[in-house]
């Protein structure tokens, strides 16, 4: 795949968040609405053709934990939010901000999270787990070796304690089980498929009208691909 | 590598013991005397160049001077002696060593590298070798106690590989003590040649062998594991306790996903998707391994308890909950009928509890009825063996007579009692066979009771609900992957 020669080409560890989502959208795993923009003005216009409110994120394969490096501005709700953000984004980048993401917010606090791992033991596995902020704190999550049957892609649903998530929630819909094995699928196709990459996470998963949609995405190259 | 027959490994005509030595605080020496002592059914040949005889039999200087052809070599030398020993012992014909010698890949590279000499000889003789740094082997049909450990296990349908000797002999101690009784054992040391999976694809073929039992650390092959392993599952049951469950992974991962496949995670879910049984004690592989070659699988999930007395139920649902079993409420029909045999005032639930009853009648019962309804596929029978065996208090009393009187009485009848066989269990066991149910009995008695429960009536027992609850919830996940398989 194209995303991917280019990228070990240049000598990249990882795919930046656009091309990851890019990458796993090739693979028909659904993505927020985004686009990449170098400029104040660019992301001005990016931001009001896909429709406010947006979020501005740091995007480069060294920012991949953009949290962490304070590179996010969520929930812009107008222009002239979207082009402070931008300015805020540059200042506090230490290495040079070279493009930033402008992505669709999407309001649901249900987050979601799968990954691909390939283990030295057992090769690709697939995880599904509780995503956003609890992944680490509360690491609930289930793995499973590939190849995955779909009844195994529904039963990882089932086998997180917080699986409660999954049923509607405060007037939210319940989440459509049937999408997310989909996604779950998808990855264990992609350790087939794709030897150069080790690890997959997409996190946060969120939820549009109950189905999943891939929020934030990082595709890990292993050290012998390069 | 053609030759994955194992049978003269498990079962050899005539063996060499290279190492034997006369000094009883040698390995050499002791594991001799365990074959000589376990009335192994072939030839033992001591191999030592510095001894004439050992403990009455002839040594030889070489496995070349031995006057018969050799199934199979125990080695106990120092390991610097084992590359020249293996070359030797395939000059003389010889398909399999075992090598007891430690101080191979488990202490170093230097050990590392010895220990691959050690295998590349082996390979170059079409030898297959278990080990190096084994406890060594057991087969009840030959008899062959080739051990560190003086443990008699019990014969019996169960066969284990362990990446632990200690560990596994364990469990063939604890075994004989809890009515386990087992075909095979080998303790795979550091798995040079042989590896866990070669011995699983041999204890599936074997049909002494009804359960599989193993302890694992790690394989070299996960997927070689789970492939070999999934085919055995859909006939034969594999219990596995796995060891470094909390390990973390081996490197630093550049994901979330990475950082969290532990060790545990990925190991709970290839030995699930292989339909392999994940047990987390020892104790656990042992209690499986009753149940699993002495009952019927259950055909689902759902449960019926008995109990004499209500916290024991308490718990034993809340155990059914957390092992993913169901415990379905009484339908009227059984509750009609139950309402003949228990008082007023009895709850009408499941667990069924008899309120105190001491009597043997109304627990058989109620028992037969919960048995005979359709709408369960397993009973826990709690508190089925009376705990106390003989009346404690007699020999402190003295007076009033009335009271010295009462106590001879009741003395007297726990004496009668104890002389019977008893009712409950031998009816229970009967059941078991005309339902088709497991019906998993909760006593507390002492583990050698459990033994004399499996032996003298076929019933299956464990001192506590939980370690009941937790053998059933495991069966029922593999009859959940045998219908899955089935599919």
């Amino acid at each position: 795949m194209k995303i991917i020669e280019n990228a070990l080409a240049r000598g990249a560890g990882n795919l930046t968040e656009y091309e990851s989502k890019r990458f796993l959208a090739a693979y028909g795993i659904p993505i927020t609405r985004e686009a990449v923009a170098r400029s104040e003005e660019e992301v001005a216009l990016k931001a009001s053709e896909i429709g406010y409110p947006v979020a501005v994120k740091g995007s480069d394969e060294a920012f991949h934990h953009k949290t962490d490096l304070d590179l996010i501005e969520l929930n812009l709700k107008d222009e002239k939010s979207v082009r402070r953000a931008y300015h805020q984004l540059v200042s506090r980048s230490k290495a040079k901000l070279k493009e930033v993401l402008v992505q669709e917010m999407i309001a649901e606090p249900r987050e979601l999270m799968v990954g691909l791992y390939r283990d030295p033991q057992f090769g690709p596995c697939v995880m599904f787990g509780l995503g956003g902020i609890f992944t680490e704190i509360l690491q609930d999550t289930v793995f499973r070796v590939t190849p995955l049957t779909r009844k195994d892609a529904m039963e990882m649903l089932t086998e997180i304690k917080g699986k409660k998530i999954l049923e509607s929630f405060r007037g939210k819909p319940r989440i459509d089980r049937d999408k997310v094995a989909d996604i779950l699928l998808a990855l264990s196709q992609i350790g087939k498929e794709q030897p150069a990459i080790r690890e997959i996470d997409i996190n946060p998963i969120k939820l549009v009208n109950g189905k999943p949609v891939a929020v934030d995405a990082l595709v890990v190259f292993s050290a012998r691909a390069l | 590598m053609n030759d994955m027959n194992l049978e003269n490994l498990f079962n050899p005509q005539s063996i060499a013991m290279i190492g034997a030595s006369a000094n009883p605080r040698k390995w050499g020496f002791i594991i001799l005397l365990n074959i000589l002592k376990g009335n192994f059914k072939g030839n033992v040949y001591p191999v030592n160049p510095h001894e004439k005889s050992i403990l009455g039999y002839r040594c030889y200087a070489s496995v070349m001077d031995v006057p018969e052809a050799l199934d199979l070599a125990i080695i106990t030398t120092p390991a610097k002696a084992v590359p020249s020993l293996v070359d030797q012992c395939g000059r003389k014909g010889i398909r399999f060593v075992v090598v007891i010698s430690s101080d191979f890949s488990e202490t170093g590279p230097e050990g590392a590298r010895l220990e691959q000499e050690v295998i590349d000889c082996a390979r170059r003789n079409g030898i297959r070798l278990v080990g190096p740094n084994s406890m060594g082997l057991f087969s009840a049909r030959s008899s062959l106690h080739a051990q560190m450990p003086p443990i008699m296990p019990l014969t019996g349908g169960v066969s284990m590989f362990s990446q632990s000797g200690n560990l596994g002999f364990q469990m063939l101690g604890w075994g004989a003590e809890e009515g386990v009784g087992f075909s095979k054992f080998v303790s795979s040391g550091n798995e040079g040649d042989l590896s866990s999976v070669d011995y699983l694809r041999y204890f599936a073929a074997d049909t002494d062998t009804r359960v599989i039992l193993g302890y694992l650390e790690g394989v070299d092959c996960g997927v070689d594991l789970i492939h070999t392993a999934r085919a055995i599952s859909k006939h034969k049951p594999i219990i596995i306790l796995k060891g470094g469950r909390t390990a973390s992974g081996g490197r630093a991962a550049a994901s979330h996903t990475g950082a969290m496949a532990g060790a545990s995670k990925i190991w709970k879910a290839a030995l699930r998707q292989a339909g392999m049984i994940e047990v987390s004690t020892s104790q656990g592989l042992l209690d499986c391994a009753k149940a699993f070659e002495n009952y019927p699988l259950p055909k689902g999930s759902r449960v019926g308890i008995i109990t004499r007395g209500g916290g024991w139920g308490v718990i034993t649902v809340d155990g059914c909950e957390e092992n993913r079993l169901d415990v379905p409420p009484l339908p009227q029909n059984v509750i009609r009928k139950l309402d003949k045999i228990l008082p007023k005032y009895w709850s009408r639930g499941n667990p069924v509890d008899l309120v105190a009853t001491i009597a043997n009648d109304p627990y058989l019962e109620c028992l037969e009825i919960l048995a005979a309804w359709d709408g369960i596929d397993a009973i826990l029978a709690l508190g089925a063996k009376r705990a106390i065996d003989s009346y404690p208090y007699s020999k402190e009393v003295h007076q009033p007579q009335p009271l010295v009187d009462a106590i001879a009485l009741a003395t007297e009848m726990f004496q009668h009692y104890a002389q019977k066989p008893d009712e409950v269990l031998m009816n229970l066991g009967q059941m078991v066979k005309r339902y088709r149910k497991p019906i998993i009995a909760v006593s507390l008695a002492s583990e050698l009771s459990h033994r004399s429960f499996l032996e003298a009536f076929q019933v299956v027992s464990y001192p506590t609900p939980e370690r009941a609850v937790r053998v059933l919830g495991h069966m029922v996940d593999y009859t959940r992957f045998l219908n899955a398989s089935s599919e």
